[in-house]
């Protein structure tokens, strides 16, 4: 079908009164919605995801882009780095119906199509007359001193290097992200009103104590920027390199003579971005070495996918034994390893095999094994590595006023992760300098119509991210964006494919006359004769007892669960007895008559 | 081209659209000229979760009855077709729905009841027919895709049956049933390029023209062309569909069909109008039949055309609805209290259901008699593509007689002719009124009791029957016979197909063989039948009854004990049972002849 | 389920093996076999004696088709497994059919390998691992004269000499990437490139293929480092890599193939794996290794059977087989790293 809009005449369209939206706390309505919006449910930030596709497929990428915003001021840098947790839950991506939506590039989208006279949208509580001092700017300072800023504080960044952003800027490599889209969305954050004050080392140009007593709360953000040592022999010849290191010094700038043949240690991304810098910088045999196995690395299929189409190697079950080399790097010593058991939700243990000693022949050898914070000197209570201590849920330190939140206090982790936990830690500072609330989330629900989807919009294709498709090309000149990001036809075609699982179907069983014909119409086994209904001691759904015997059916049920919001129930229903409601997990802005507990 | 036989069962559940499927199968082998005998099954409850199955058997020469084996399963629900997996062919094919909606445990799985040697073509059928139209209702037709394009079917036949049976439900519909008939036959074209089996490919439209008709039709379409005047009857599987098919076009021709509170009241309104001298009818089954049983007698009795279509099911009382049986022959022959000698016939295809009912029109108007025509569930619903019947073949003589100066006042309405056959007229003009009576009556319409009157018209009853006999009745009729053979086999009804096609290899293979068809059951040509056991040695009579019916009223006239096959299976009688039994007691003979020599 | 249930994932040698010595242990056994292909278990190395004519299609099958039935032993054809729950015991069929087992054999054996940076090439490589591969081919042979085979496995020498056989020209690239089960050393590339010239294949030396383009149905333009030439088919022989992806994310341990322990059990009770798809540590070669040939996937595949049913025998081993080729020798039955 083609994109009507003219046609239209459904739900999501301005013309059409909204009808009344409820708002809930109910614990059964947030257990339904991690069940049924999975997608928002394992984003840490929990990104609407359904609204902000459904606003793309209605050509309104500014407001889809504001959409994301919400709970994620860099849309444009997550819509190309985003380690994708919701993709990996994506409902069109379950057994046997297809592949999940490309949730992470429509964002891009969203950003890369926005007006161009975009305007933000913010909703400012009045300043209050508190300071608050932000220490470092990746992605987990920025959000906390976006969202301080909005809740009325004035707030100060304090950023060692020459620029902001963090690892964002130094620690992932510019072919993945353009600096200038970092830098707008950065500044998007600093025209709040935010100080940025650059070359500022804590510890150093000033002491802890001195911000303690300037700010009435001071946010440690400084991620981590050491690099974990192999602590194995011939570790300091030439030729070795920390990634971390390799990955700063490469993004700002340097030509760095690797040689021919480079070895990668290594299994996280930073891992895979020294080996695709590596490639970039001339070498022609690379191979990332890694302790475990290949379907357990973290970064994305995707990611693994374009490092091997490039000519990178991974190989598995090795483990690094000694650096070999007189003068310089000549070699790398492994011996094998042996997965251990695998506990759910554990990382494996790997342990090495004695014995099985093998050598790989390098030029170069890149450890990228892990980083961890390095620890800022202040009085309060720390771990024995000296990073302080802070508790995961309110994020406060043993010291009065201090808070630390982001990989400083969880070790690496990811850029969404970052995001929310800077917001996070910014509304328990406001509540904390300011004795209330300022937002909490709710599920809103509304009354709607069936939208204009189509069940053959099931069956389109994933639209996959258009990429440079040479690898000469990608390697030359070596900054070249490898995705090229969707066009506007693609961003709606892929917007197409999102099942909308916001969206809740209901069969009134007091009207439904058991006909059966909505049954006949499932795409899949969504719809169900049931004889009971379990619920969890919230009063939420968790279980149905089906039944194929016509004397014991109680009600004709549909399974959310397995529901992929086609409407082909709803259409064909004579009873016209099948409703829809849109429901969100959204965050409102809670005013002071509001306030509850 | 070669000689095609093949099997095609598509069996599903009630709803999936089985029967429709099973059904365009039959119309387009028909029109790529092909023989199609087709036989369908489904639940006996209206609405719930019950198995449909349609059998269709293709030839390239004519079909006689079902086949043992299938050789092509379309299942359209697995856990249906499980039942079906006995009947596979080695190999068979079969296509099935790959991407079910649910998940399928081990235990209702279909495929994992099939041989390995099976030709599995699994096809998204409900993920097709959902992409190509919109809607899963079309998955039996992207089913039928893929079965046109695996076995080289055009599928422009198929298309032109689908446009013909979903025309008249608008353009959208049929649209939509030929885009999932297309997603299937394109997906299979391309999916399972290396792996058709393109027996049809060599199919084109025949020049004779053939129509696709099921008995039931056969029989509507015959009172049809008979000039029926008014039906009367009371739903019952499986002789329904006669019913509706008549509801919808007597009225076309100025007849009427009237729905009777009963069986009684519809017997009762048939005899009525045939007394008032309209042509009339009625339709049922055996639990109806029995109703009728009273009234049959009055018509008898008091001479009055009727006729009675008994379409047979298992029995007795509610019984088996939906499968077949032909255990009212005793009721139909001897049903109801009295000397009540009536005509009964049983046609075994589709041809003859037309051939007969019409005929019954003329018998039971010559012969003033209510004539029984016996079906059964089989025959009924059974799909054979025949010679389109003729429009003129129903033509009946009026053999009433009308006023007329000569005889008025002279006129008897009971009087005793040497046939048998008194004059017959339509009371309303004066002089040729008459009263029609159950009471034992003269010659003029009396009643009278007295013996001689008893002894004289009961007789006068029964010769009218011999007349019929020897004047009209269809004779048996001889199949493959000679002078002297080991073993005579004697069918009616629909099991005949079946004995035909058993003799028919039987003689292949060299056996000394003959089929007797057997058509009048009541009464029957004695000196036919008993000419053609006499060139046997044995008699076998296989009939889908328990106490072997026809053998029991035929056994008499044969020197020895017939051999029976009395089988009550709800199902008919396959070709192979009746040859197998044919070829024991052929072997039996064979030893007993070495044993005689022995001697 | 009353009786035990052992279910065999595949159909090739170890499969076959592995259901036999089952149920000549067990008789009361409930016993499936659910192999991907449409045929029975055939011998593979006939193969390119098969698409030349030489052997028949029949005498490419171990067991007539009723010699499962005669043996109770469920055979389930042409339904490949989607994917295995272990919590749960339950094997899915790609058909969505969920079978339950109390034991498993997974003996899914190898598919061709493409290495990644071949994988752009992958819709216009023909492969030869199975009986509908070989089909393909001698569908495509009857149309084209030349072949262009890339590679270097065991498979690819005896292909190129029938080829030759056939009277077709046959042109081979050889790099010292190309050998597989072993790693190329300059003696064995000088060996191979010996013999192939002597059998009349046109050896064409280069580092890097760089483009295939298909021109028509039968003429595919090939340009490579050093030449570019147009050919009728282009067939990859990299040799195998384990046929294991359906277990990705499984829970069960896979590097190159499945890792299993010298019993050949995996990571879970009563689930073993056998043949080309298990991998196994070797201590002697004090090195991972997966088997190779026919001769070891049957012994394999026993073990694993015996030890399901309770034994706890050790994998064999030693190298069993040596292959050759006019002059060339491996000497190998397994191979470790690629």
């Amino acid at each position: 079908m083609s994109h009507d809009k003219s046609s239209k005449a459904y739900s999501d369209t301005p013309s059409q009164p909204e009808q009344k939206v409820f708002y809930s706390t109910d614990p059964a309505d947030f257990f339904y919605m991690s069940v049924n919006v999975p997608c928002q449910d394992y984003c840490p930030a929990k990104t609407n995801v359904p609204a902000y596709i459904r606003a793309i497929y209605e050509s309104k990428f500014s407001s889809s882009y504001e959409i994301n915003r919400m709970v994620n001021i860099l849309p444009g840098v997550l819509g190309r780095i985003c380690s994708r947790p919701c993709e990996d839950r994506c409902r069109h991506g379950e057994k046997e119906l297809g592949r999940s939506v490309n949730i992470c590039h429509l964002k891009r989208a969203a950003g890369d199509h926005k007006s161009v006279g975009h305007i933000y949208e913010h909703q400012l509580f009045a300043p209050n007359g508190k300071r608050v001092c932000v220490i470092g700017s990746g992605p987990t300072g920025l959000a906390a001193a976006h969202d301080l800023s909005m809740t009325g504080f004035h707030v100060t960044i304090l950023e060692a290097y020459d620029e902001p952003g963090g690892m964002l800027r130094y620690g992932i490599p510019d072919f993945r992200l353009p600096r200038d889209i970092l830098t707008s969305e950065i500044d998007a954050v600093l025209r709040m009103g935010v100080d940025l004050k650059t070359k500022v080392v804590v510890g150093k140009d000033v002491s802890m104590e001195q911000l303690l007593t300037e700010y009435d709360a001071v946010l440690v953000s400084t991620g981590c920027y050491a690099s974990r040592a192999l602590n194995e022999p011939g570790e300091d010849l030439p030729g070795v390199y920390s990634g971390l290191e390799f990955v700063m010094e490469v993004s700002a700038g340097a030509k760095i003579d690797l040689g021919n043949r480079v070895l990668v240690l290594g299994a996280g991304f930073t891992a895979f971005d020294c080996a695709r810098y590596a490639l970039r910088l001339g070498a022609e045999d690379v191979s990332i070495c890694i302790r475990g196995l290949e379907e357990e690395l973290t970064v994305t299929a995707d990611e693994i996918h374009e490092a091997k189409l490039e000519g990178i190697k991974i190989r598995s079950l090795m483990i690094p034994h000694r650096v070999v080399g007189e003068s310089k790097v000549e070699g790398m010593e492994f011996l094998r390893s042996k997965p251990g058991e695998k506990i759910p939700n554990r990382k494996r243990k790997v342990t090495p095999i004695p014995d099985t000693n093998f050598t790989l022949a390098a030029d170069a050898i890149i450890i990228a094994i892990g980083q961890s914070a390095i620890p800022i000197p202040a009085a309060a209570e720390t771990d024995e590595s000296g990073v302080l201590k802070t508790d995961p849920e309110t994020f406060r330190s043993t010291a009065k006023g201090l808070y630390a939140a982001g990989d400083y206090i969880t070790g690496p982790s990811t850029v969404i992760d970052c995001i929310a936990a800077g917001r996070k830690a910014a509304e328990q500072i406001a509540r904390d300098l300011l004795g209330r609330k300022f937002r909490e989330w709710v599920v809103s629900i509304q009354e709607t119509k069936i939208t204009d989807r189509e069940r053959s919009w099931d069956y389109i294709p994933r639209v996959e991210m258009p990429k440079v498709e040479s690898i000469e090309e990608r390697l030359n000149p070596p900054d070249t964006e490898v995705e090229l990001g969707f066009s506007n036809s693609e961003s709606l075609e892929e917007s197409k494919r999102c099942y909308l699982c916001y969206l809740h179907y209901e069969i009134d069983m007091n009207r439904c006359i058991y006909c059966r014909w909505c049954i006949d119409e499932a795409p899949r086994d969504c719809i169900k004769l049931v004889e009971n209904v379990t619920l969890n001691e919230d009063g939420a759904v968790i279980g149905l007892t089906e039944s194929s015997s016509w004397n014991k059916v109680n009600a004709v049920v549909i399974d959310n669960t397995q529901c992929i919001r086609c409407g082909a129930c709803l259409r064909v229903c004579p009873m016209d007895c099948i409703s829809v409601s849109k429901v969100q997990l959204i965050e409102k802005t809670v005013s002071v008559g509001e306030q509850n507990g | 081209m070669s000689i095609i036989d093949i099997t095609v069962e598509v069996c599903g559940m009630a709803g999936d659209g089985t029967i429709a499927a099973g059904g365009l199968i039959n119309e387009a082998m028909s029109l790529a000229g092909f023989s199609v005998l087709g036989f369908d099954s489904y639940p006996a409850e209206i609405r719930g979760f019950g198995r449909c199955v349609t059998r269709s058997r293709i030839g390239s020469s004519d079909i006689l009855a079902l086949a043992d084996v299938t050789h092509v399963l379309v299942s359209l629900d697995d856990e249906q077709s499980i039942s079906r997996v006995p009947f596979l062919s080695r190999p068979a094919t079969v296509i099935f729905d790959n991407k079910p909606p649910g998940y399928i445990e081990e235990a209702q799985s279909l495929v994992a009841k099939l041989e390995p040697d099976t030709h599995l073509l699994g096809m998204p059928l409900h993920d097709l027919a959902v992409a190509a139209s919109g809607t899963a209702r079309g998955r039996n037709l992207t089913a039928l895709g893929g079965f046109a394009a695996i076995f080289g079917a055009s599928p422009d036949f198929f298309r032109q049956v689908i446009t013909k049976k979903f025309k008249r439900k608008g353009e959208k519909v049929l649209a939509s049933n030929i885009m999932s008939f297309d997603a299937g036959y394109n997906y299979a074209v391309e999916q399972f390029a290396d792996r058709l089996q393109p027996v049809f490919v060599d199919a084109t439209q025949t020049d004779t023209e053939k129509v696709m008709l099921s008995g039931n039709e056969a029989i509507g379409k015959a009172a049809l062309d008979a000039r029926l005047k008014l039906y009367f009857g009371y739903p019952i599987t499986p002789a329904t569909p006669i019913m509706e098919y008549l509801a919808k076009h007597l009225p076309e021709q100025g007849g009427r069909v009237v729905q009777m509170e009963d069986e009684i009241s519809s017997i009762g309104a048939v005899l009525g109008s045939y007394y008032a001298g309209a042509r009339a009818m009625t339709a049922t089954s055996g639990p109806g039949f029995a109703l009728m049983t009273e009234l049959i007698g009055l018509g008898v009795m008091a001479e009055i055309p009727a006729v009675i279509l008994d379409a047979q099911r298992g029995g007795p009382s509610t019984g088996l609805p939906t499968k077949t049986e032909q255990s009212d022959l005793h009721a139909a022959v001897f049903g109801g209290p009295g000397d009540s000698g009536r005509i009964v016939i049983a046609p075994t295809n589709v041809s003859e259901c037309y051939k007969y009912t019409v005929k019954s029109f003329q018998f039971a108007e010559k012969y003033q008699s209510p004539v029984i025509v016996l079906t059964d569930f089989y025959l009924d619903n059974r799909v054979e593509n025949v010679p389109p019947p003729s429009s003129t073949a129903g033509e009946i003589e009026d053999m009433t007689i009308g006023p007329h100066k000569d005889v008025a006042g002279s006129y008897v309405r009971f009087e005793d002719t040497a046939s048998g056959i008194s004059p017959r007229s339509i009371p309303g003009a004066q002089g040729f009124n008459y009263v029609a009576t159950g009471l034992e009556h003269t010659k003029t319409g009396s009643p009278n009791y007295s013996p001689e009157v008893h002894m004289s018209m009961t007789e006068k009853r029964f010769r009218k029957l011999e007349t019929a006999l020897q004047d009209d009745l269809p004779k048996p009729k001889e199949f493959g016979a000679s002078e002297e053979m080991d073993l005579g086999v004697i069918g009616w009804g629909s099991t005949f197909g079946s004995v035909l096609e058993a003799v028919n290899l039987a003689k292949q293979k060299g056996h000394r063989v003959g089929a007797l068809k057997i058509i009048s059951i009541f009464p029957y040509h004695r000196k036919e039948i008993k000419s053609f056991m006499a060139k046997c040695r044995e008699i076998l009579l296989p009939e889908l009854n328990f106490s072997g019916q026809l053998a029991n009223l035929i056994g008499p006239l044969h020197h020895g004990e017939i051999i029976r096959i009395n089988e009550v299976t709800g199902v008919p009688i396959s070709p192979a049972t009746i040859l197998f039994k044919i070829e024991e007691i052929i072997a039996q003979l064979a030893s007993s002849r070495v044993h005689d020599y022995q001697n | 389920m009353a009786e035990r249930h052992c279910v065999i994932i595949g159909n090739g040698p170890a499969a076959n093996e592995a259901a036999l010595t089952l149920r000549e242990k067990d008789t009361d056994l409930r016993i499936t076999m659910i192999g991907k292909e449409r045929v029975g278990c055939y011998r593979t190395h006939l193969l390119p004696n098969y698409i030349i004519g030489k052997t028949r299609e029949e005498d490419l099958y171990v067991h007539p088709t009723d010699f499962y039935a005669d043996k109770n032993i469920k055979l389930r054809l042409g339904q490949p497994v989607k994917s295995v729950d272990f919590s749960k015991h339950e094997i899915v069929l790609d058909h969505k059919e969920i079978v339950k087992y109390h034991g498993l054999i997974i003996a899914t054996g190898g598919k061709p390998r493409i290495p990644e940076p071949f994988l752009v090439f992958s819709d216009i490589f023909l492969t030869l691992k199975t009986v509908a591969d070989a089909n393909a081919w001698i569908k495509k042979l009857k149309q084209i004269d030349s072949v262009l085979l890339v590679g270097g496995d065991l498979t690819s020498f005896v292909f190129a000499d029938a080829l030759i056989k056939m009277g077709k020209t046959v042109h081979f690239v050889l790099n010292d990437e190309s050998f597989w089960p072993i790693r190329c050393t300059p003696e064995i590339f000088n060996q191979a490139t010996g013999a192939l010239s002597a059998a009349g294949v046109q050896v064409v030396p280069c580092q890097r293929l760089k483009r295939l383009a298909v021109q028509s149905e039968n003429s595919v333009h090939v340009e490579t480092d050093s030449v570019s030439l147009t050919v009728g088919a282009v067939g990859a022989f990299f040799g195998l890599r384990p046929d294991v992806s359906f277990l990705a994310r499984s829970g069960l341990t896979i590097e190159a193939g499945i890792i299993v322990d010298e019993h050949l059990k995996t990571d879970f009770d009563n689930v073993y794996a056998a043949g080309d798809c298990a991998q196994v540590f070797h201590p002697e070669l004090k090195d991972y290794w997966v088997s190779i040939g026919y001769s070891n996937a049957k012994n394999l595949g026993r073990i694993a059977a015996l030890n399901l049913l309770g034994g706890t025998f050790e994998a064999e081993m030693a190298p069993t087989k040596i292959f050759q080729m006019d002059g060339i020798k491996f000497n190998t039955s397994w191979w470790t790293e690629f």
